[in-house]
C-alpha cells in the first residue's frame, strides 16, 4: 500500500479542494449588521495558512463511496466552522490564554475576549445551520443529515472536544492519551464519519473511517510534539514545562513517541486495507496518513 | 393598584404550568445525566437545573399540542431550547460580558466552577442542545426534525441571539440609542429564542406552513412584549418585589422603553403587542389555544 499512496498526488488534490473550500467558507459567513461579530467570525474562520484537514478528510471519506463533492462540501465547511469555534475558545485568557494562533494575533486579541466568546457562540450554530439549508435535499436525505449534525455536536461536545479542553486545563497524571484522543483524534474522527454519513456508508464502514479517522488524528498531534521537541531542542528553548501534559513527548519522551507513531501509522492503514474494494478512491486516504508522519520526520530533520 | 386583568377562563394556567414544567424539569434530568468528565457536568446540570418558570419550553410543547402534535414530540426541541437559553445565561454573565456574581439569588456558574469550565460547559449545552433534538426526537418525520435544527440555529447565532448581545453591548453607555436600535436588540436577545420555541414545536407537532407563520408572528409579539414589560417594572417596583437589583438598567445607562417613550406609552405599547399576539391565535381550536393565551397574558401581567 505504501507504493501506491506514494503515487496519489495528495499535494495536488489538497490544494485544489482548499482554493473550493476558502471560497465557500468566504460565501458562507457575509458580512451584515452588526458587523463586528461577522468580521470576527471571518478572521478566524478565513485565517491564512489553515491547512482545511478537517473538511478534506470529509470530502475524501465521501468520495470513497461515491459521494459527490456537492453533496458533501456544506458538511466539509460546517466542520471548519465548529473547529474554529472550539479553536477561539480555546485559546482566550480564562483558558490556554494565547495571544497567537498560526503566527496572528488570536481572535480575543483583536476583537476583545467579549467578542471572541460571542464569535465561537455564533459559529457552532453557523455550522447547523449551513448544512442543514445548503446540503441538496435531492442527493442527501434528511436521515443521513440528522446522523451527521448528531455526529458533530457529540463531537465538540462535553464527551469530545470540551471534554479534551477540560481534561487538558485540569493537567492531572496519564491525562495525555485523553487529552490527545478527545482534542485531536475526535475532530479527525468526525470529519471522516461524516464523509460517510453523507455518501451512505453502511454501518461497518462508518466504524471503520472512525478508528481510521481517530488513529490520524492523533497521529499528527504525536508527529507535531516531536517535531516541536526537535526544534526546541535545535533553539535551546525550555518551553517543556508549559506543555507538560499535553505532549507525547514531554510524557514518554522522542522516541517512545515516535513508537506511537509507527504504531497509530501501521493501524490506520490497516482499517484501509478493509476499503479495497473502491480500488483507487481509497488513495487519498492512505496517502493522509504518510503525511501526517513524513512532512513531521523531514522538517524536524532538517531543522536539526 | 395591582393589575388584576387576567382573563376569566376555565383554563388553569397555574397548574398547566405546573404540570409542563415538571415534565420538562424531569426530562432536562435525564438527558444531561453525570458523566465523564464529572466537572464539566456537574457545571452543565447546575445552571440548567437550577429552576426558572421554563417558559420557552412550555410554549414550545404548547405550540405543538396546539397544530396537533403530542408534548413526547417536542419535548428533546423544548429541552434544546432550555438548554441555550441556559447557555446564553452562563455566557452572558461571564467576567468579560456582564460579570455578574449572581444569578436567581445563586452564585453563577464561572463563581462556582471557574471561567474556563463556565465556557466549556456553556459550549457543550450549545452543543447537546442539537444533538438532543437530531437523536431523541421520536416520531416526528426526519424532514421535520430537519427542519426544527435549522430554525435553531437561526435563532441562536449571528442573526439571531449572538447579533442581539453584540449590539447591547456595543451601546452601552452610549447616549444615543433610538428605539429602533433598542427593539433590535429585544429583539434578538428575547424574541429569536422565544420564536424558535414555538416555531420548533408547531413543525415538530406537524403544523402547516400557514399555521407555523401565524405562531411565529405570535412568538415574536410575546417575545417583545416580554421585554417591554420587563423595563416598566424595573421602574414601577422596588428589588424585594422583582427578586433583583430594581432600578439596574437605570443606574447602568442602559437604555430601557420607559426612557425612550414614558411609562404610559410603554403601557400602550404593551397592551398593543399582547392584543396582536392573541389575535395570530383566532382561528385555532379555543381549548388547545387557551395556554398560549394564558402565556401571553401572564408575560404581559406579571408582577416580578
Amino acid at each position: 500500500s505504501q507504493s501506491t499512496s506514494t503515487q496519489f498526488d495528495l499535494k495536488g488534490y489538497w490544494t485544489t479542494l482548499i482554493a473550493e473550500i476558502n471560497q465557500k467558507l468566504d460565501q458562507a459567513i457575509p458580512v451584515q449588521y452588526p458587523g463586528k461579530i461577522y468580521e470576527a467570525m471571518r478572521y478566524s474562520v478565513l485565517a491564512s495558512g489553515a491547512k482545511r484537514a478537517p473538511p478534506i478528510m470529509c470530502v475524501a471519506a465521501c468520495e470513497l463511496f461515491g459521494g459527490s463533492r456537492l453533496a458533501v462540501f456544506p458538511t466539509a465547511c460546517a466542520l471548519e466552522m465548529v473547529h474554529a469555534a472550539s479553536l477561539i475558545h480555546d485559546d482566550l485568557p480564562c483558558m490556554d490564554n494565547d495571544p497567537f494562533r498560526r503566527g496572528q494575533p488570536s481572535n480575543h486579541t483583536t476583537f476583545g475576549v467579549d467578542m471572541a466568546i460571542l464569535a465561537g457562540d455564533a459559529l457552532f450554530p453557523l455550522g447547523f445551520r449551513h448544512i442543514v439549508y445548503h446540503t441538496p435535499s435531492e442527493l442527501v436525505p434528511e436521515s443521513r443529515i440528522l446522523r451527521v449534525i448528531a455526529e458533530i455536536a457529540r463531537s465538540v461536545g462535553s464527551t469530545g472536544m470540551a471534554a479534551g479542553q477540560f481534561v487538558d486545563l485540569e493537567g492531572g497524571p496519564n491525562s495525555v492519551d485523553f487529552v490527545q484522543e478527545k482534542k485531536f483524534g475526535v475532530m479527525a474522527e468526525c470529519s471522516a464519519v461524516c464523509g460517510g454519513l453523507i455518501a451512505g456508508a453502511d454501518d461497518d464502514e462508518i466504524q471503520r473511517l472512525r478508528r481510521y479517522g481517530r488513529a490520524v488524528g492523533v497521529l499528527y498531534q504525536v508527529v507535531d510534539d516531536v517535531l516541536d521537541a526537535k526544534v526546541q531542542k535545535s533553539e535551546g528553548k525550555e518551553e517543556e514545562k508549559k506543555k507538560k501534559g499535553k505532549s507525547y513527548v514531554a510524557l514518554y519522551g522522542v522516541e517512545k513517541a515516535i513508537e506511537v507513531a509507527e504504531e497509530l501509522r501501521a493501524k490506520a492503514k490497516k482499517e484501509l486495507d478493509g476499503f479495497e474494494k473502491y480500488d483507487e478512491s481509497v488513495l487519498p486516504l492512505y496517502s493522509f496518513v504518510d503525511y501526517a508522519v513524513d512532512r513531521g520526520f523531514n522538517v524536524g530533520v532538517s531543522s536539526s | 393598584e395591582e393589575h388584576n386583568s387576567w382573563p376569566k377562563s376555565t383554563f388553569d394556567f397555574k397548574s398547566y404550568m405546573r404540570q409542563k414544567a415538571n415534565n420538562v424539569n424531569q426530562a432536562l434530568n435525564a438527558a444531561v445525566s453525570l458523566r465523564d468528565p464529572a466537572k464539566i457536568h456537574e457545571s452543565m446540570r447546575y445552571s440548567l437545573l437550577a429552576g426558572g418558570k421554563r417558559v420557552r419550553p412550555v410554549l414550545c410543547i404548547a405550540a405543538c399540542e396546539l397544530v396537533g402534535g403530542t408534548e413526547s414530540m417536542a419535548m428533546p426541541a423544548a429541552c434544546a431550547v432550555e438548554m441555550i437559553h441556559t447557555m446564553s445565561l452562563i455566557h452572558d454573565d461571564l467576567p468579560c460580558m456582564d460579570n455578574d456574581d449572581l444569578r436567581r439569588g445563586q452564585p453563577t456558574n464561572h463563581i462556582v466552577f471557574g471561567e474556563d469550565v463556565a465556557v466549556l460547559a456553556g459550549d457543550a449545552l450549545l452543543a447537546f442542545a442539537f444533538e438532543h433534538i437530531a437523536v431523541s426526537t421520536i416520531k416526528v418525520s426526519p424532514l421535520r426534525i430537519v427542519r426544527a435544527v435549522g430554525e435553531l440555529a437561526r435563532a441562536i447565532g449571528a442573526e439571531g441571539l449572538v447579533a442581539g448581545q453584540v449590539v447591547d453591548i456595543s451601546s452601552e453607555g452610549l447616549s444615543e440609542v433610538g428605539l429602533e436600535q433598542l427593539e433590535f436588540i429585544h429583539v434578538h436577545k428575547t424574541a429569536k429564542l422565544l420564536e424558535g420555541a414555538v416555531v420548533l414545536g408547531a413543525i415538530l407537532g406537524g403544523g402547516s406552513d400557514e399555521e407555523v407563520e401565524k405562531l411565529r408572528n405570535y412568538a415574536r409579539g410575546i417575545g417583545l412584549l416580554f421585554q417591554v414589560v420587563d423595563d416598566i417594572l424595573d421602574v414601577t417596583k422596588s428589588s424585594e418585589e422583582l427578586g433583583k437589583t430594581a432600578g439596574k438598567d437605570l443606574v447602568a445607562d442602559k437604555v430601557t422603553y420607559p426612557k425612550l417613550m414614558g411609562l404610559e406609552k410603554s403601557r400602550e405599547l404593551a397592551e398593543k403587542l399582547n392584543r396582536e399576539a392573541q389575535e395570530q391565535l383566532v382561528g385555532f381550536a379555543s381549548d388547545k389555544a387557551a395556554p398560549l393565551i394564558a402565556l401571553a397574558n401572564y408575560i404581559a401581567y406579571r408582577q416580578n
